[in-house]
C-alpha cells in the first residue's frame, strides 16, 4: 500500500473526506492485482479541484487534465489502447458542471472506464460556491442569498444516460468504498461511483454519519433501480444498478487495438497506393 | 479559349447532382491524360439554393479554376442569372427551356425529359455530362462508358437520358471544343483527401472530429478508411471532447489528429494549451472559412492566421504550417505529425476551404511521406519531464513498471504539481529550449518555396492562395519571384532575410492583411502593397493577373 504513495506533499485539509478515498484506492489496487489485473495496466486521469489532488499522491501513471475534461482524456486512452484499465477521478462540480456533457457521453457510449466522483457538494478549492449537487438554499460567496437551483440526482442521471454500473458509497465507510471500487474496475463498461466525502470547512463528518443508510439489496431491474434512486434519500449507499451491454471500443473495432496492432509504414504506403492507383 | 485552358461550369439547385457532374467532368478530363482543377461553390443548405461546380482543364499543370467558362450548363433561371458573365467570348451557354423561355444561349427541355424517369431532377447532372461529352467531341459509346462507371445507380435510365440530351445538343455543340490529349492519367484528389492520406502515411492511429465545414470531409474520409488502416476514427460530442480525447490517446503513444474550422478551433484552444504544458504531441487541422463566428460556412478565407499563432493561453511552442498545394498537403501533414512527436508540442496545419474542398489532378510520390517517431526512454528511472540540452524529454508509454505522469499544472521533472518559483522557471526554460531545437531542425528542411523570376518585384503568399497566384502569373505571362513560406510559426526568417530590402507584394485572403503584418513584424520585410480578397471566394486567375500587372508596372 505504501508504494502506491508518491513523495508529494499532501495539501488536503486535515480530516478531509478525500483521505478516505485515497486509502480505499490504495486498498483496492492490491485486491485487483490478486484478481489478475496488472498494476502497470492501470492508468488514471483527473480533472481540477480538491478531488484531483489524488493524482499527485497516487503512484500510478496518468494524465492530470483540465477542469471537466478528465473523462474525455480517459475515453481517448481506452480507445487508443483498450488493454489499459482507466480510472478517472472527478469532483461534483468538475464532472457534473464543467464536464457534464463528457460524463454523460462516456456513460452513453458505455466506455469501459471507471469514474469516481468525489461528491463534497461544494466547490471547495475555489472557496465554497454551490455545485451541481449542492442542496437548495446553500449560501456561498456566489449565492449570498442562498442557491435557488435544485441539485441533480447523480444516480438517476447516470441511470438515464446509460451507465452500466452505478453505486454510491461514503468516504467514512472504507471497507464498503474499497469493495465498490474493486467491483467497478472489474466491471466491463462504464462504472460510476458517487463517493460522499465531507469537505470539512463546509460540512462535518457527523452530518453524513447521521444520515447514511445502506440499500438492502441490489435492485433487479432498470425500473426498480430508477425507483430506488429517486425514492431513497441522497445518502443511501450501495450498488443501484449493474448490467451488461456492448462496450464502445468493441463496437468500434471489435478485438482490434489501434496501438498494439498498428500497421507498419510499408503496409500503409502499399494500401494508399492501392486507393490511388488501383 | 482562355489560352490553353478549357473550363466547364455547371450550376443548379442542391440535390440536382451539380457537384457530381463537376467531378465526373474532372474524371473525363483526367482520363484524357489532362490536368484538372475543380472548385465547388455551394450554399449552407441541403436542398434548393444555388450551387455550382467549375472545372478547368489543361494539358499542362493547372492550379486554379477559371471563372470564364467555355461551356456553361444552367439547370435553372437562378443559375442563368448568376453566371451571365461567366462565359468566354464565343462560349456555349445552355439553359433549361422548361424553366425560362428567353435567355441567351441554347435552350433544352431538361426538366420535361428528366420527368420521364423515376429519378427526375437527380438526373440533371447526367444531362450536363452528356452536353459536355458532345462539346468536347466524345463519341456516344465513350460517353455511355463514362456514365456507366460514374453513375452506378439506374444505369439504363441514365444512359437513355444522356443519349437523348446528347442528340438534342449535337447540332450546336458537337466537337466545338475538341480537347487535346495529355501525357498520362493522374488521380484526382481534394486537399482534405491529401491531408487524410498524409496523416495515415505519417503514422496516424486515432482521429477525432466534430462535424464542421470545411474540415468534415477529413472525418468522413478517415471514418471510411478506418477498418482498412486499423484506425480509430471518432465523431465526439464537441470540439472540447475531441481535443481532450486526442490528448488522452496521445498519452498512450497513439499518433492523434483532430480537425475543425474557426469556431470549433476556438473551443479546442484550452486543449491546445493543455498540450503545451503536458508536452503532448497533437496535430490539429484548422481549415479556415470566413468568420467571425459562424461567418460563411461553405466559403473560403485566410483570417484565422493570427488566432492560430496565439491559440491557447500561456507561453508554449506552437508549430504552424500551411500547404500551398494539394500535393504539399500530403507531404506536410506527415511532416507535421513527425514534428509534433519529435518536439512534443501542439501543431496546427493551417489551410482553407479552397484547398480542403477543391480537387485537382496530382503528381504524388507516396513514399516521400515522413514517419512520426518520438525520442524514446531507454531504461533506468523514468522522469517524464527530464530537463535535457534541447528541452526534449524522452517518452515512455503505458503499460510500464515506471510511473509516467503528464500534468496540466506546472510540475517537476517527474510530473508532480509544483508551485516552487525555481521549478516554474526551470520548466519554462526547459520547454522554451525546444524552440531553438526546432529552428535548428527546420534550417535543414524546405520551409519556404521560392520560384525565382526575372521581374525585380517579389510576390509573397501562403496557403491555397499560392495556387491562385501561380495560375494568375501563368495566365498573365508575368514573372516576378514567388515566395511561399510553408512554415508560419516559427516563421523561417533565415530564408526570408534576403528579401528584406527588396520590393515585395503580398497576396492573401484577409481584410486586415494578417499575413503581411506577420512578415513585417517577424521578418522585417518591406511590403509595398497587399492584394486582398475577402468576399469568401477564391481569387480568379484572370482578375488576379490584372491586379498583379498593375502592381508590377
Amino acid at each position: 500500500m505504501e508504494n502506491l504513495k508518491t513523495n508529494a506533499e499532501i495539501t488536503w485539509c486535515p480530516g478531509c473526506g478525500n483521505f478516505g478515498i485515497f486509502t480505499a484506492l490504495r486498498n483496492a489496487i492490491p485486491k485487483l492485482e490478486a484478481k489478475g489485473i496488472k498494476r502497470k495496466d492501470i492508468v488514471i486521469t483527473a480533472g481540477i479541484g480538491c478531488h484531483a489532488k489524488i493524482f499527485d499522491y497516487l503512484n500510478l501513471s496518468g494524465l492530470y487534465g483540465l477542469h471537466g475534461r478528465n473523462s474525455s482524456n480517459a475515453e481517448g486512452m481506452k480507445i487508443a489502447n483498450p488493454d489499459l484499465k482507466i480510472i478517472t477521478f472527478s469532483g461534483d462540480g468538475n464532472g457534473l458542471g464543467e464536464g457534464l456533457a463528457h460524463t454523460i457521453f462516456a456513460a452513453k457510449r458505455n466506455q469501459d472506464i471507471t469514474m469516481i466522483l468525489h461528491n463534497n457538494s461544494v466547490y471547495a478549492l475555489t472557496t465554497g460556491q454551490y455545485s451541481p449537487l449542492t442542496e437548495k438554499g446553500w449560501k456561498g460567496p456566489s449565492t449570498p442569498r442562498g442557491s435557488i437551483e435544485t441539485p441533480f440526482n447523480a444516480i438517476s442521471l447516470m441511470l438515464e444516460v446509460g451507465a452500466t454500473f452505478i453505486a454510491r458509497t461514503f468516504a467514512g465507510e472504507i471497507t464498503h468504498l474499497t469493495d465498490i471500487i474493486v467491483q467497478a474496475i472489474e466491471h466491463k463498461g462504464f462504472s460510476f461511483i458517487e463517493v460522499l466525502q465531507p469537505a470539512v470547512p463546509y460540512h462535518s463528518w457527523n452530518e453524513y454519519r447521521e444520515k447514511v443508510e445502506f440499500l438492502e439489496k441490489l435492485p433487479e431491474t432498470y425500473e426498480e433501480a430508477m425507483k430506488t434512486a429517486k425514492n431513497k434519500h441522497k445518502d443511501t449507499l450501495g450498488i443501484f444498478y449493474k448490467t451488461q451491454r456492448p462496450v464502445y471500443h468493441e463496437g468500434l473495432y471489435g478485438n482490434h487495438n489501434p496501438l498494439t496492432k498498428r500497421l507498419s509504414r510499408n503496409d500503409r504506403i502499399t494500401k494508399i497506393k492501392q486507393i490511388l492507383f488501383g | 479559349m482562355v489560352h490553353d485552358v478549357f473550363t466547364f461550369l455547371v450550376g443548379g439547385k442542391a440535390g440536382e447532382g451539380v457537384k457530381k457532374a463537376g467531378s465526373v467532368a474532372a474524371h473525363i478530363f483526367s482520363s484524357l491524360g489532362r490536368q484538372v482543377f475543380q472548385m465547388d461553390d455551394y450554399m449552407s443548405l441541403i436542398r434548393g439554393g444555388h450551387n455550382f461546380s467549375v472545372v478547368s482543364t489543361s494539358s499542362r499543370r493547372i492550379t486554379s479554376q477559371y471563372m470564364k467558362a467555355n461551356l456553361v450548363v444552367n439547370f435553372d433561371k437562378r443559375s442563368c442569372d448568376a453566371h451571365i458573365n461567366d462565359v468566354t467570348k464565343g462560349g456555349i451557354v445552355i439553359f433549361n427551356s422548361d424553366e425560362q423561355e428567353n435567355a441567351d444561349g441554347i435552350g433544352i427541355p431538361l426538366s420535361s425529359e428528366a420527368e420521364k424517369y423515376p429519378m427526375k431532377k437527380l438526373m440533371y447532372g447526367v444531362g450536363a455530362v452528356a452536353i459536355l461529352s458532345s462539346t468536347i467531341g466524345m463519341s456516344k459509346d465513350q460517353m455511355d462508358q463514362n456514365i456507366k462507371n460514374q453513375y452506378p445507380r439506374g444505369i439504363e435510365d441514365n444512359i437513355k437520358f444522356a443519349g437523348t440530351i446528347y442528340e438534342i445538343v449535337k447540332a450546336e455543340c458537337q466537337n466545338k471544343y475538341p480537347l487535346e490529349r495529355g501525357e498520362n492519367e493522374r488521380p484526382i484528389m481534394t486537399g482534405n483527401d491529401a491531408i487524410s492520406l498524409g496523416a495515415i502515411a505519417g503514422g496516424l492511429d486515432t482521429y477525432y472530429g466534430y462535424p464542421m465545414t470545411p474540415a468534415s470531409s477529413i472525418l468522413h474520409f478517415l471514418a471510411k478508411q478506418a477498418n482498412n488502416f486499423g484506425l480509430a476514427v471518432i465523431h465526439a460530442e464537441s470540439e472540447l471532447a475531441v481535443i481532450n480525447m486526442a490528448i488522452g490517446s496521445a498519452f498512450t503513444g497513439a499518433r492523434s489528429m483532430v480537425g475543425t474550422s474557426g469556431g470549433g478551433f476556438a473551443l479546442m484552444t484550452e486543449g491546445i494549451s493543455l498540450a503545451g504544458i503536458t508536452e503532448t504531441p497533437i496535430l490539429c487541422v484548422l481549415s479556415m472559412r470566413p468568420g467571425p463566428a459562424t461567418g460563411v460556412p461553405t466559403y473560403t478565407e485566410q483570417a484565422d492566421l493570427n488566432f492560430a499563432l496565439s491559440a491557447g493561453h500561456g507561453d508554449f511552442l506552437r508549430i504552424i504550417a500551411s500547404p500551398g498545394t494539394v500535393e504539399e498537403a500530403y507531404y506536410l501533414t506527415s511532416e507535421m505529425l513527425n514534428l509534433v512527436w519529435k518536439f512534443q508540442t501542439p501543431g496546427i496545419l493551417l489551410t482553407e476551404k479552397h484547398l480542403s474542398e477543391s480537387s485537382m489532378t496530382i503528381d504524388l510520390n507516396i513514399d516521400d511521406a515522413k514517419w512520426a517517431e518520438p525520442k524514446m526512454h531507454n531504461g533506468g528511472n523514468y522522469k517524464r519531464y527530464l530537463d535535457t540540452d534541447d528541452g526534449i524529454s524522452p517518452m515512455l508509454f503505458p503499460p510500464s513498471k515506471e510511473i509516467i505522469k503528464w500534468n496540466s499544472y506546472e510540475h517537476d521533472e517527474i510530473g508532480i504539481t509544483t508551485e516552487s518559483a525555481d521549478m516554474i522557471a526551470k520548466m519554462h526554460n526547459k520547454r522554451n529550449k525546444k524552440l531553438n531545437a526546432l529552428i535548428e531542425h527546420l534550417k535543414t528542411q524546405n520551409t519556404v518555396n521560392i520560384i525565382q523570376g526575372e521581374h525585380p518585384t517579389n510576390i509573397i503568399t501562403y496557403g491555397s492562395t499560392y495556387m491562385s497566384v501561380l495560375e494568375a502569373l501563368k495566365y498573365g505571362g508575368l514573372n516576378p519571384t514567388i515566395v511561399q513560406p510553408i512554415y508560419l510559426s516559427p516563421l523561417p526568417v533565415w530564408e526570408l532575410e534576403k528579401f528584406k530590402n527588396q520590393d515585395n507584394i503580398v497576396i492573401e485572403q484577409s481584410i486586415t492583411g494578417q499575413f503581411a503584418s506577420l512578415l513585417r513584424e517577424k521578418a522585417g520585410l518591406n511590403i509595398r502593397s497587399v492584394i486582398k480578397r475577402y468576399d469568401g471566394r477564391p481569387f480568379d486567375p484572370i482578375e488576379l493577373s490584372i491586379k498583379i500587372k498593375e502592381e508590377l508596372e
